[in-house]
């Protein structure tokens, strides 16, 4: 008995996907040609899943920030922030986030990932209890497993349904944390942060809000879905990455809570781990700046969006959220999903591909993220193949109300 | 929790894995949730939440790892109800 033997369903079903054609899972950007456009293939294909919402990746403010840090701070820290890892840049950046979000106490972490497994594993034990939506991205569930607190689901965006398991739980719960997320990342759903915040500090209960994907998106300053809706002086704890809006890699925790600090010498993913290399710590300071000094990067990202959407509506594609910067295309079932994956990357557009197992409800789809960074054409461009393949859709399946798409069949 | 208690909690979870039952076999307290049911590791858990409101207990994530069987999971119930 081999020790991969209990991936076999797993592996039946990816090898059913690579019958179909390329790898969704493991396609290689040969050359990254701009924030917008990458070589995969031998192909120049048009980017619309990156997450790189207003595409500072290659701004040249951010660039040349982080070239200089690496010239003169070296290459990597070698060490973890508790150790040897933590310079100046590191208390900068720490400094800058607090500022600019209104938090007294900001940490940063080597990634957004271990922002919430060290928030989360560092702040709850035993005797306590964790609150998340069902929705929740892995990286939290993953943070619940890590401590030792009780975990249990409410479901997705229902402040009802967390008031009714807050009640449920009534005095038993010791300390009780609420997770959710700003912006969901699978389906680009706004959570409602002001009715949760309201429920949870009704219970007396923690709020702890991921702002991931909203981060720079939402809000008149592009402080998230918190200050979107009024409530971010009302966090407990503001999670954020730096893989999204800002473009590099790493992540942070900001809360006003007077003993915050004392997680960085409890969490083992703040201890463990290196810290964020100089030029990474460097472009995300200027990125910081960057979101602050120009609120017109937002305005591009939303026409961008609404452009977009507005389009693959009328093209009859099943959004799964409003309007928005990630754009979920529905798809009747992961058959075809996977094909149309293929079909777009062929004609020259890539977007991420999410599929069960593992997604909400079971969801299939096309998962669109729109930047500030493509050009109006390209917006059109990524319109026109998408009403392309609503054509070859159409040929393909003349009766609309396909029975046999709803059951889960192997790809 | 007396005898016909545990034969509904039994018959109410089988009522919901019902859905996920695609290849329709017959429902045991011995029943493997994992490789005999099509049901993913998002979907066993809502599936947790539709048993929490039904009996107005808290079940939480963690007893998850302990659950092979149907019947695991009818015990797991049962002990939460009787100590409610
Ligand atoms: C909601 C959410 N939180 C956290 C993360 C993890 O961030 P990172 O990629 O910086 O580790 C992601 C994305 O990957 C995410 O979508």
């Amino acid at each position: 008995m081999s020790i991969f033997d209990k991936f076999g369903p797993l592996s039946d079903l990816y090898n059913s996907i690579l019958e179909v054609g390329d790898d969704p899972f493991s396609v290689c950007m040969a050359e990254i040609l701009s924030p917008t456009r990458a070589l995969i293939d031998g192909r120049e294909v048009l980017l619309a899943g990156t997450n790189n919402y207003l595409g500072l990746t290659f701004d040249p403010e951010c660039v040349r920030a982080g070239q200089e840090a690496m010239a003169k701070q070296g290459t990597g820290t070698t060490g973890s922030r508790f150790a040897n890892g933590t310079y100046a840049n590191h208390k900068a950046l720490e400094q800058a986030l607090a500022k600019f979000l209104g938090y007294q106490y900001t940490i940063v972490f080597s990634t957004g990932y271990q922002a919430n497994l060290g928030v989360i594993s560092g702040l709850t034990g035993q005797g306590d209890t964790i609150l998340i939506d069902a929705d929740c991205h892995a990286s939290i569930y993953d943070g619940c497993k890590l401590s030792d607190a009780e975990t249990i689901r409410f479901r997705h965006n229902s402040p009802e349904d967390l008031d009714k398991r807050l009640t449920r739980l009534g005095q038993d719960g010791g300390n009780v944390l609420v997770i959710v997320e700003g912006m969901y990342s699978m389906f680009g759903d706004v959570a409602p942060v002001a009715e949760i915040e309201k429920i949870t500090h009704e219970h007396d209960a923690y709020l702890f809000v991921d702002e991931a994907h909203s981060y720079g998106v939402f809000g008149d300053k592009g402080r998230g879905v918190s200050e979107d809706q009024g409530v971010l002086d009302k966090i407990d704890f503001y999670v954020g990455t730096f893989s999204k809006s800002l473009g590099s890699v790493g992540g942070f925790a900001a809360s006003n809570h007077p003993e915050f600090e004392l997680l960085r010498c409890v969490s083992r993913p703040y201890m463990f781990t290196a810290s964020m290399s100089p030029a990474n710590v460097a472009s995300v300071l200027e990125a910081v700046h960057q979101i602050e000094k120009r609120p017109e990067l937002r305005q591009t990202l939303w026409r961008n969006s609404s452009r977009l959407y507005d389009r693959l509506h009328q093209l009859g594609f099943e959004l799964c959220a409003d309007k928005g910067p990630i754009i979920a295309v529905k798809m009747p079932s992961r058959e075809d999903a996977v094909t149309c994956w293929n079909w777009l990357i062929q004609a020259g557009v890539y977007v991420n591909l999410a599929i069960p197992p593992g997604t909400p409800n079971a969801t299939s789809l096309l998962r669109l993220s729109v930047s500030a960074a493509h050009s109006v054409e390209e917006i059109e461009e990524i319109g026109e193949i998408f009403s392309r393949l609503a054509e070859m859709r159409r040929d393909a399946m003349p009766t609309s109300s396909d029975a046999s798409a709803k059951s889960p069949l192997p790809v | 929790m007396p005898q016909e208690d545990h034969d509904l909690v039994f018959q109410k979870t089988c009522a919901l894995l019902k859905v996920f039952n695609v290849n329709n076999i017959e429902l045991t307290k011995d029943t493997d949730i994992a490789t005999e049911l099509e049901i993913d590791s998002v979907a066993i858990l809502d599936l947790i939440m539709e048993l929490e409101d039904s009996y107005d207990i808290s079940f939480p994530m963690n007893l998850m790892s302990e659950l092979r069987t149907v019947g695991d999971l009818v015990k797991s119930v049962q002990k939460l109800v009787s100590e409610k």
